[in-house]
């Protein structure tokens, strides 16, 4: 436990250091904040752009505020899963590439704690950054769209939150695989971008996948309802997040270093 | 004595290249070791499996600590691997303090010790600067006091001063000159100087396997032969002289190369008389004419070219 805690202040201390705690919740309130208020100007850029054909008038249903909030979670899908991965990317693989590792580990020091702290520190950011921009999107959403239901707007977060969990263990158990950053990137994001692409395509049979998660938190915000297999998804989500924790401890363990 | 460490058939494989060939040898508790060999000898690979690093493909390797073989040697191990490398973001007192506590000293100690080595290994003032900005040197030292903020039983170290400039490398050589009252010390190096500076028991590696181990002492003296160096004028007369002289009878090994030559014989005295009658009666003008015993460095160089 003491040993846990010695590296999960190594990890804060390092993700401050380099910056990680700005940069990773600041690009995440961006993204929440933007979708809203391109959605709100998005008529008057229209109409300043002016080069409409005669005639032609625009009449766009303003979008509900469950909306905006939907299309703000399928930006983080895109641009937020591609920052988490590549701020998350070299977690592991980094101080065994480098040789830092040669040091701690000639120490006696428990290979599940030395894990268990990047897996914290990896969540604690995720969340941190997430919730941020979630809130703010939402509270964009309210001042300029409309309002939105909060029971399911919380629902739809957690949902997101977990899918945005697993993404991170999922890279960090790449990293523990793999050596070379841009490799462990590519598999980390093709393997996410896969799971919940693949849902979209055979929702019935993927309906337990940890890509439906993504897609069921939008379902929450559109209240289209019907959608069965949360539970499944959840219970198999958090399963694999500790498979994977359970294999990258297995794997730091035995490739200590590179020699 | 009893040993402190003692290995069997240490072997490693990768793939299907065998690194070290089962190499057994213990080390005494009390002595400072130096595993000598040339690049790629396997001193590295075998100093990674003795600091747990590296899985041993076959072999064993025990610590005995009070006399009981321990399962979990990390405890009671500094290892300093060849080229440290530490977090940049850190200052040098942070990584010391973090590597006592993760060796497990409480943060008390952790820090009294921190403050002691810093000053030990001279780096009492650089202790607050970030360790991206360290020279090659100053990561050598701090890496050392970092393999023994705990005290450690053992201290394993990988090449230490071999990237160091003269100066450095005296200063780490008498630290470990210092230290090794304490510890008992295993480190690898090319440099036979830097062994027999320090050590009492040499290990010599060569392609993974011992070539020639034990006491410094006892292989100086087994392993010198008397031996006549000379060198000879350019004419053809001494040198065709000196091309000849490896047939002799009291000749037992005879290494000639150009105007010098370096001979291995029975008896010295015998031998230099009779190579002074011969050389007069060739006419022969020497140029250096010397007795004596062979050294260690040579032995080294047999062994390494052999
Ligand atoms: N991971 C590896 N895979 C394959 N071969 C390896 C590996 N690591 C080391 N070797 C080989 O093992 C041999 C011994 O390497 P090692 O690093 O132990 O030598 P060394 O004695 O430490 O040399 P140096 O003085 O250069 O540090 C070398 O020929 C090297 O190519
Ligand atoms: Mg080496």
């Amino acid at each position: 436990m003491r040993q846990f805690r010695l590296f999960f202040r190594k990890e804060m201390l390092e993700m401050g250091r380099s910056y990680k705690w700005l940069w990773v919740p600041l690009v995440f309130l961006m993204l929440g904040v933007m979708q809203p208020i391109v959605t709100r100007f998005m008529p008057e850029i229209l109409k300043s752009a002016g080069n409409m054909p005669k005639g032609m008038t625009i009449t766009m249903e303003p979008p509900s505020g469950a909306e905006v909030m939907a299309q703000t979670l399928s930006q983080y899908n895109s641009v937020g899963l591609l920052i988490l991965v590549l701020s998350l990317m070299t977690m592991i693989s980094g101080e065994r590439q480098s040789g830092v590792s040669q040091m701690i580990f000639s120490k006696p020091v428990s290979f599940v704690s030395y894990t268990a702290a990047k897996w914290m520190s990896m969540l604690s950011l995720i969340t941190v950054s997430f919730v941020l921009g979630y809130a703010g999107a939402w509270y964009y959403t309210a001042q300029m769209i409309g309002p939105v239901d909060a029971a399911a707007a919380v629902k739809a977060g957690l949902f997101y939150l977990l899918w945005m969990w697993f993404a991170g263990s999922l890279t960090l158990l790449v990293s523990s695989l793999l050596n070379p950053a841009a490799g462990i990137a590519f598999v980390s994001l093709g393997a996410a971008l896969l799971l919940s692409l693949m849902y979209g395509m055979i929702p019935e049979y993927l309906a337990w996948s940890p890509g439906a998660l993504p897609q069921l938190a939008i379902t929450f915000l559109q209240r289209e309802g019907g959608d069965t297999g949360k539970a499944g998804a959840l219970a198999i989500s958090i399963l694999c997040m500790a498979v994977f924790f359970a294999g990258a401890v297995s794997m730091v363990k035995y490739k200590k270093s590179k020699i | 004595m009893t040993p402190l460490l003692q290995v069997d058939g240490l072997t490693k494989r990768f793939k299907e290249r065998t690194v070290v060939k089962g190499i057994s040898f213990s080390v005494a508790e009390g002595s400072c070791a130096a595993l000598l060999g040339p690049n790629g000898a396997g001193k590295t690979t075998t100093i990674s499996m003795l600091a747990g690093l590296l899985q041993p493909t076959e072999g064993s390797i025990q610590l005995r600590v009070g006399g009981k073989p321990v399962l979990d040697r990390r405890p009671y191990i500094g290892y300093l691997p060849q080229m440290p490398v530490f977090y940049p973001w850190m200052s040098g007192k942070e990584f010391l303090n973090y590597a006592g506590e993760l060796a497990g000293l409480t943060t008390r100690e952790a820090a009294l010790k921190t403050g002691e080595w810093l000053e030990a290994v001279g780096l009492g003032a650089d202790g607050q600067r970030k360790i991206g900005g360290y020279s090659g040197g100053m990561k050598q030292r701090l890496g050392l006091a970092q393999a023994l903020i705990h005290r450690p039983k053992l201290l394993i170290l990988d090449e230490p001063v071999s990237a160091l400039d003269p100066a450095g490398r005296k200063d780490v050589l008498s630290l470990l000159q210092r230290i090794r009252r304490e510890t008992t010390v295993l480190f690898s190096t090319h440099v036979l100087h830097d062994a027999e500076e320090i050590c009492d028991e040499i290990l010599m590696i060569k392609a993974g396997e011992i070539a020639l181990q034990g006491n410094l002492e006892h292989i100086r003296r087994e392993y010198s032969e008397p031996v006549i160096r000379m060198e000879v004028g350019g004419e053809k007369a001494s040198q065709d002289w000196l091309a000849s002289v490896g047939n002799k009878a009291f000749v037992l090994q005879a290494e000639i190369a150009g105007t010098r030559a370096e001979l291995t014989v029975a008896d010295v005295e015998q031998a230099s008389h009779e190579l002074m009658e011969d050389a007069v009666a060739h006419h022969v003008i020497f140029r250096k004419f010397e007795s004596g015993q062979s050294t260690l460095e040579d032995l080294f160089m047999k062994v390494v070219q052999a």
